[in-house]
């Protein structure tokens, strides 16, 4: 079945670029999904969901492909995990409380994410309430991304930019750079629609949290089809933290320098087509609630205790929210949940600083 | 004729690097040397590649579907192979791949080199041997091809910032570690008398 797959997306991927412009007209753009022909005829490209806004990037795509340089790995050799399996919260006894996972909430159903196996894997397709979904997350930004997918699946490149992940899917074998989630042309396809991914948050806190907030969750097992020791991350540790996760050394370069916070420091960033903007978590904790503009458009984030994490909202009418213990008290006197003030959020994901600002060299930032 | 001599040639190294390779076999203390030195060896290059390590606990074997298409995998690189079974034995994590196999190879090289260098450092005409230190400076290399597998690994623990230049580099360490062993044993061993080998036995 896997191979059949295998099989049948790399010659979807042959034909859209044998097809020229058909291909290119076909992929990405349409959002409705195609059933395959059952008598004869090549199989449907299966399109990639896109968002309809298109997210910024720093440079021209082609140039982003310039600054891909080899992790070492070839394409595939960090496997993703493809046919996932879950247990109950209860049934794990491998995971401390204060390891880190990502979590994720979507109607009833709430999974975690252990960075313990994401640092071998880096991508997990998944599904979600019903959605084909893919979980990724680049060790050496400290990021954190969810993607919708539709037929296709996600894989690791092998190929770092800004020394983030960049992804491949394998209906197109376009090029994905995780944070910058846009399609980039690559060895593999060298004319991608360049798109931006629909995004979903993940949230990144500690085993322990996760369970209290979502006592009925399931979470990722060491059943990964795989053989990797989960308990020997090769870049160091989060619990305790140590390693590549704390020194302030590179592997690989970022595209550009900014020495405003340690290299490691961790923001939650939001971007949008309108700019970025940057707010450090350790200050986000200190501050509860913090203001900021975005674009042109002022915002406000705010701090989750519940899961030391935070959200970010437009705020356009620059109202006051404070929070109240585990609440925040609006204008008008009423109590929200920090996940859950009356105005519009803005996807927001833990990125260290100099992954960030290497991405975003015009972020604003506030401290 | 000089198809002959090179022939000839290859085969008295053949014999040499066999010759040197009894010697070491034969011995009881430098065959305790050398399997010292292999086991070590070993246990540091799977320490090193990652794939011996403190584990979840437990224990157990796994072994991934179909292992034989996945063995000659790469994963962190071209000589860095895709672990096909998952042993944990307690505290550790054992993860087999065609690197424990490499790294045994290695492992003997190693071990060769090193049990033969004892030997010429003790007991030098008894063996029939030269003075060198040949062994040991070849073992150098062999030791460095341990990082071969995991260069980003090392580079974290180094606080080096990757390049092009030294992942390739750390490529060709392994090969050059192969050639170095092999010439290190086969320089040992012309400094072997026969005679002396004959007597020894």
């Amino acid at each position: 079945m896997a191979s059949l797959s295998r099989r049948r997306f790399l010659a979807a991927a042959a034909l859209s670029s044998l097809g020229g412009c058909v291909g290119r007209r076909s992929g990405g753009r349409s959002e409705q999904s195609v059933s395959d022909q059952s008598a004869g005829g090549p199989p449907t490209t299966h399109t990639v969901p896109t968002a309809d806004e298109r997210l910024p990037l720093p440079m021209e795509p082609a140039e982003l492909r310039q600054q891909a340089r080899s992790g070492g790995p070839p394409k595939d050799g960090i496997p993703s995990i493809d046919e996932p399996t879950f247990a109950a919260a209860g049934d794990v006894d491998y995971l401390s409380p204060g390891d880190p996972v990502f979590g994720v909430t979507r109607g009833d159903t709430a999974k975690a994410y252990p960075q313990k196996i994401l640092a071998h894997h880096e991508i997990v397709n998944d599904e979600l309430a019903g959605t084909n979904v893919a979980v990724t997350y680049c060790p050496l930004t400290g990021t954190v991304q969810g993607f919708e997918r539709r037929g296709t699946t996600f894989g690791v490149s092998g190929r770092l930019i800004n020394a983030n992940l960049v992804m491949y899917d394998r209906a197109t074998e376009a090029w994905w750079p995780q944070i910058l989630a846009t399609a980039i042309p690559g060895p593999w396809n060298e004319n991608p629609e360049i798109r931006s991914l629909r995004e979903f948050r993940l949230v990144w806190t500690t085993w322990e949290r996760w369970r209290a907030h979502r006592p009925k969750t399931r979470i990722l097992s060491t059943d990964t089809g795989h053989s990797r020791n989960y308990q020997n991350d090769p870049y160091g540790s989060y619990n305790p933290i140590g390693g590549y996760y704390e020194n302030d050394s590179l592997l690989f370069p970022a595209l550009n320098e900014s020495d405003r916070f340690p290299k490691k420091t961790v923001v939650l960033g939001a971007r949008t087509a309108d700019g970025a903007v940057a707010f450090p978590k350790n200050a986000l904790r200190s501050n509860r609630t913090m203001t900021g503009v975005l674009g042109a458009t002022p915002v406000l984030a705010v701090f989750d205790p519940r899961l030391e994490t935070g959200y970010v909202y437009l705020n356009p009418e620059e109202q006051t929210y404070e929070l109240d213990g585990e609440t925040v008290v609006g204008p008008d006197g009423t109590s929200h949940a920090p996940d859950e003030l009356p105005l519009a959020r803005v996807h927001t994901f833990d990125a260290m600083w100099f992954a960030w600002a290497g991405y975003y060299p015009d972020t604003n930032v506030y401290e | 004729m000089s198809d002959h001599s090179a022939l000839g040639r290859s085969k008295a190294v053949i014999a040499k690097i066999r010759a040197a390779t009894v010697l070491t076999v034969r011995r009881r203390d430098a065959r305790r040397v050398a399997a010292t030195v292999t086991v070590a060896y070993l246990l540091l290059y799977l320490w090193a590649l990652g794939h011996l390590a403190p584990g979840l606990g437990g224990y157990s074997l796994t072994i991934v579907e179909v292992p034989l298409s996945k063995l000659f995998r790469p994963a962190l690189g071209p000589l860095a192979f895709t672990p096909v079974a998952t042993v944990e034995l307690g505290p550790l994590t054992y993860l087999f791949s065609l690197n424990s196999i490499i790294g045994l190879g290695l492992a003997v090289l190693v071990g060769l080199n090193l049990g033969l260098t004892y030997l010429v450092w003790t007991q030098p005409r008894a063996c029939g041997l030269g003075r060198s230190s040949t062994g040991f400076i070849a073992s150098i290399p062999a030791i460095l091809s341990g990082t071969a597998c995991c260069g980003p690994v090392v580079l974290i623990v180094l606080g080096i910032q990757a390049s092009g230049v030294l992942l390739t580099t750390f490529q060709f360490l392994l090969p050059i570690s192969v050639v170095l062993l092999l010439g290190s044993l086969v320089l040992v061993a012309r400094q072997i008398d026969p005679q002396q080998i004959d007597s020894v036995r």
